[in-house]
């Protein structure tokens, strides 16, 4: 995945406070590993195993370490650092760059960055801030909604009605994640996270009424930045030869970048109530991950009956 | 604005074309919603790819996020029995520069 220092620091710059010292002009430059790495033992003289393929982070300790060096060792070991062709390098709690630094920097062309983070913490968020960029991602046409906690993708053709059960599903207290078309990730633990295209996010566009702003209309609680993708809904309109689950004992899945997603298709009809079937599905997998399958059970019971009631 | 590919698969037809955005703002809300317009009028499927981002010819919010600006160029692939059709009429639409400016 080709995550540039450019996208990690337009990514980071504003929860981070990232400020280019220098090399502004090589931040086109990949960073190849989303970890990051703490370079003293490669600055001790150590370069086995130094992870080069990472963004280095100088802290209080490698600067205070640097600062006992000799100025030819300084050289020396700096040199060897960037020789190893770094992507870039971060120096936290805004200290001002040696001027090796700054010397090697111009000769590898490698950005520096700084940071009046303390390291720790500027770690844990340019590590949250790396799996988001590096992880896959594609986008998939369908209405994303939180419905009590369960994230839903509402598919179906253009004009089956998506956005308009949407707008309906708002109205009833759910929230919106986007409308039409949603972006969908994949991160390192393989669960699908779900969330708008920045430029359209908190619009919607309702046939007959064009693009409404949904935060001004239903109120902050009515968006949600990002959803898990647990269940996808595909609405239809009911041809002859399709099967349509009457008892839910069949569940059907998609796979999602490689993960499996329930599916279920809702015939559309004049005069059926798509929100409320699209509640109730959300409704009805969440019981399923609390254990219940409603279908099962009852089709249980009833064999239990039919089979004399015996043993089982 | 020509490279245009003509091939059936399965029986059904299917045609692509690539255009240039040439009207100035590139596609915002009013051509996004004219494109869509036209888009509609046709019961193919339409599809418009910007750069590895493939969204539906017949949605407005799709057609938004692909950021279109003017000189940039869109690959259209239309399928379906009225595809050569549609795809005329989408191609009138962008040399037109949806007659804006």
């Amino acid at each position: 995945m080709g995550v540039t220092v450019q996208k990690f620091y337009e990514a980071a710059q504003k929860t981070l406070s990232l400020e280019v010292v220098s090399g502004g002009e090589h931040m086109e430059r990949t960073i190849p590993e989303q970890a990051l790495n703490r370079p003293g033992l490669a600055l001790a003289g150590f370069f086995q195993y130094f992870a080069h393929r990472r963004i280095q982070v100088i802290g209080l300790a490698e600067n205070t370490y640097l600062k006992s060096l000799s100025e030819k060792d300084r050289t020396d070991r700096v040199r060897k650092m960037f020789e190893k062709h770094i992507p870039c390098v971060v120096i936290t709690r805004n200290r001002t760059a040696y001027p090796e630094f700054i010397d090697m920097c111009t000769e590898f062309r490698v950005p520096i960055l700084k940071t009046p983070m303390i390291t720790s913490h500027f770690i844990n968020g340019a590590t949250i801030t790396m799996e988001r960029l590096a992880s896959p991602r594609m986008r998939m046409q369908g209405t994303m909604l939180d419905i009590q906690g369960i994230g839903v993708l509402i598919e179906g053709e253009p004009g089956i009605g998506k956005s308009e059960t949407a707008l309906a599903l708002i109205e009833r207290g759910h929230s919106l994640v986007a409308d039409d078309i949603t972006v969908i990730r994949r991160d390192y633990t393989g669960v699908v996270m779900a969330s708008a295209v920045d430029i359209t996010r908190y619009h919607m566009e309702i046939r007959g009424l064009g693009i409404i702003h949904v935060p001004s209309i239903f109120g902050v609680a009515s968006m949600r930045d990002e959803k898990r993708l647990d269940l996808i809904v595909r609405l239809q309109r009911p041809g002859p030869d399709w099967d349509v689950d009457r008892t839910g004992l069949a569940p059907k899945m998609r796979d999602v970048m490689d993960v499996r997603i329930p599916y279920i298709l809702i015939p559309v009809a004049p005069g059926r109530d798509m929100a409320n079937v699209v509640e109730v599905a959300a409704l009805n997998q969440k019981l399923k991950h609390l254990g219940h399958d409603a279908a099962k059970e009852l089709d249980e019971k009833l064999v239990h009956k039919l089979s004399g009631g015996g043993l089982e | 604005m020509k490279k245009v590919q003509d091939s059936s698969i399965a029986g059904e037809r299917s045609v692509t074309g690539e255009f240039e955005i040439l009207n100035q703002y590139g596609i915002h809300a009013r051509p996004a919603a004219l494109f869509v317009k036209t888009a509609s009028k046709f019961s193919c499927e339409i599809l418009v790819e910007k750069e590895d981002t493939i969204v539906s010819g017949k949605s407005i919010m799709g057609l938004l996020t692909l950021e279109g600006s003017k000189g940039s160029t869109l690959k259209i692939t239309a399928r379906g029995t009225d595809a050569e059709e549609a795809l005329e009429a989408l191609r009138t639409l962008m040399e037109n520069k949806f007659y804006e400016d």
